[in-house]
């Protein structure tokens, strides 16, 4: 048992980070988008498309910044489908999040063969994100936190500052005000003059662009090269943060930290062979982790008043018609 | 817009979407038929083909060996190789069943995981040849149709384990990217039987030239996930593993990463790998995937084909052992080259068992 405490480490924490860096990123704008009214389960597809336009503007342009915010670009492009289809066409959320997730896993496959000649992994890009690790000279030597938080690669260290930035965007800003209206009770909301539509479209679309950032972090940061489903159900994990997490920036970091926790944990507990069980027991442990967390954490999560129902204008009564 | 519009709109949209389905299903049947029509008169290149296991095509090692030995095959031959990726596992019998629809001569089925699927549809397609890589079809029931293609593994495990026991310890002063933890790690895609006996073979291999060495497994669960790999190998590389052994496909593709960016050494497995990384892969345990693929399809053309058991290689026919060093010649010391030509004696000579499982190289895993 002394070993288990061996892994109690800096690195385990610098690999929680690592490893929850691109659920935090879907989660938050998850969080937005479901803030705002609107049922994203869509994260999956808008990640994979995201990873996939990274890779090819990597590839293509060899420098990795081009392909990040190529990824962030066409995620945000991509939601659009999700926004076109549920705002202005009134359709059902979860229906349309689920035929995104389809379709993005199809057009990835597709636009592989068309641009890499074959499917399953394209080339390996010339340059990855993952070369240009940052390090603040006197705050990485803080001990225990100093590595995890100030000397990350790029797509990491901005993933800080989204989590900061919608945490403070979402409830101190007139804007957050509005975007949080629009999911609780859209009616007052275009009573003020303020368009639920467009505060709808601006929602899916940052779900969109943040998803957008953990594919490309998959694809060109932690990896070199983007290969079919490489999100591997990191979405609907960020969906289930979101949620546990209640509906905001800062919970949703911290469950897609405590999942990040836990997979980093499975790897060194295998090393050590805390537990003579088979290995893939460890292999489970992040998703029962997670089951156990959103299980726990649901009743005490309130989502949106407003969200997964249709606002329309011109609709006659109260809005939950 | 208005209500009535927007519906009449999307009508039109889901109609014109159904009848573009329509006509590029009807479409595709004509070519179809039109292509049988003309193989039938002309002479068609004779097709042979695989279907991929879930790594795909671009894992560097397993996938891209077979289609390797096919694409040698069809060009020396005469032939057209195709190849089908499966995604998922559900996608093993639809995807050889199709190959065979098409007309294969013989479809390879590429790994441990689809051996039921190429039974069944072995089965079912009593005319085509099917040849399964890892495959080890039980003799009571092995379709005449079906030959099953097993490596000896743990021999090319084991000449690994002679390099890495040495470098790490002995030899670490030979490269700067050596460490004097002793301490070597492994990172499996799944627990299946060919990646065990490399782990098998590898432990024993380390275990022959430097019994206090430590030595560190860990499984992902998955032969076509890049981070897994690179997050399985980071952490063998925190305690101190100085060379990683990759057994686990486009997965270990990021254990090589890993080893890359951490500046440490890695082992490559199935084909040699050190192009992946040149000054990283150290050496890879081979196993001759493309020369038994190619050997396979060429008894297919020469009438020989002989079906219904199991052919097994390893060292005597070439087919395991150690990939050259490249630019880590000059950097291996002379003595490792040795013990590795030693150790590859031994084994051919039947002085030295190699182990084929965990529990008889004594290994917890």
């Amino acid at each position: 048992m002394s070993s288990l405490f061996s892994i109690l480490n800096e690195d385990l924490i610098v690999a929680t980070i690592r490893l929850s860096t691109p659920i935090t990123l879907a989660a938050v704008g998850a969080t937005i988008c479901e803030r705002a009214g609107i049922v994203n389960i869509a994260m999956e597809g808008l990640m994979i498309v995201g990873a996939f336009f990274a890779a090819l503007f990597a590839y293509r342009t060899g420098s990795p910044w081009v392909g990040l915010m190529a990824g962030v670009v066409f995620g945000g492009v991509f939601s659009l489908l999700h926004a076109f289809a549920t705002v202005t066409l009134h359709l059902d959320h979860v229906v349309s999040g689920a035929v995104l997730n389809i379709l993005a896993f199809g057009v990835t496959r597709y636009l592989l063969v068309l641009t890499f000649g074959h499917p399953g992994t394209s080339e390996p890009i010339p340059v990855s994100l993952a070369e240009f690790q940052l390090e603040i000279p006197l705050l990485s030597d803080i001990p225990v936190l100093g590595r995890a938080l100030f000397a990350q690669t790029p797509i990491v260290t901005m993933s800080f500052l989204v989590v900061a930035l919608f945490a403070f965007l979402l409830f101190r800003s007139k804007t957050g005000l509005h975007l949080r209206a629009a999911g609780e009770h859209p009616l007052a909301l275009e009573t003020l003059g303020v368009s639920v539509y467009k505060m709808r479209y601006g929602g899916i679309l940052i779900s969109g662009l943040t998803s957008g950032m953990a594919g490309a972090y998959l694809a060109i940061e932690n990896s070199v090269a983007f290969t079919e489903g490489m999100t591997g159900g990191r979405g609907f994990i960020a969906l289930a943060a979101n949620i546990s997490g209640g509906w905001n920036p800062i919970g949703s970091f911290l469950a897609s930290l405590f999942f990040g926790f836990a997979d980093a944990l499975q790897y060194r507990m295998q090393i050590i062979r805390v537990l003579a069980v088979p290995s893939e027991v460890f292999i489970m442990f992040p998703y029962i982790a997670t089951v156990i967390a959103v299980a726990g954490l649901v009743r005490r999560s309130r989502p949106p008043k407003a969200v997964g129902m249709d606002f329309m204008i011109e609709a006659e009564g109260d809005w939950r018609g | 817009m208005t209500e009535g519009l927007k519906r009449v709109l999307l009508g039109l949209a889901i109609l014109s979407l159904a009848f573009s389905l329509v006509f590029v299903a009807c479409k595709k049947k004509e070519t179809a038929e039109e292509a049988e029509a003309a193989a039938k008169e002309t002479e068609e290149k004779v097709l042979i083909s695989m279907a991929t296991d879930v790594g795909g095509l671009g894992d560097k090692s397993f996938n891209d060996g077979c289609y390797d030995g096919l694409k040698k095959a069809a060009d020396e031959l005469g032939l057209e190789a195709r190849v089908v990726e499966s995604n998922q596992q559900t996608d093993y019998i639809p995807n050889l069943s199709g190959l065979a629809e098409d007309g294969s001569e013989i479809v390879f089925a590429v790994g441990f995981l689809m051996a039921d699927a190429m039974v069944e549809v072995a089965g079912q397609y009593p005319d085509t040849y099917f040849a399964g890589i890892d495959i080890d079809l039980d003799p009571a029931n092995a379709p005449e149709n079906a030959l099953g293609i097993l490596f000896k593994e743990q021999q090319s495990g084991y000449l690994a384990g002679v390099v890495a026991g040495l470098l790490t310890k002995e030899h670490a002063g030979a490269s700067p990217k050596l460490n004097d933890e002793n301490v070597v790690g492994m990172v499996l895609g799944m627990d299946i039987p060919p990646v065990e006996r490399f782990q098998a073979g590898f432990y024993a291999g380390v275990m022959s030239v430097n019994p206090d060495c430590e030595v560190l497994s860990v499984v992902t669960g998955d032969f076509a996930d890049q981070a897994k790999g690179k997050e399985a190998a980071l952490a063998l590389i925190e305690r101190g593993a100085d060379i990683v052994f990759q057994i686990a496909g486009l997965t270990g593709v990021g254990v090589i990463n890993a080893a890359k960016e951490q500046g440490v050494l890695a082992i490559g497995v199935d084909v040699d790998q050190n192009h992946v990384a040149p000054e990283t892969v150290v050496t890879s345990a081979v196993k001759g995937i493309t020369q038994a693929s190619y050997l396979t399809v060429k008894s297919v053309v020469d009438d020989n084909f002989q079906g219904g058991q199991n052919r097994t290689f390893g060292l005597k026919e070439k087919s395991t052992g150690i990939a050259p060093f490249h630019s880590f010649d000059s950097v291996v010391p002379q003595a490792v080259k040795d013990a590795v030509d030693k150790a590859e004696e031994a084994i051919l000579s039947g002085g030295v068992t190699v182990p084929a499982t965990r529990k008889e190289a004594g290994y917890r895993g």
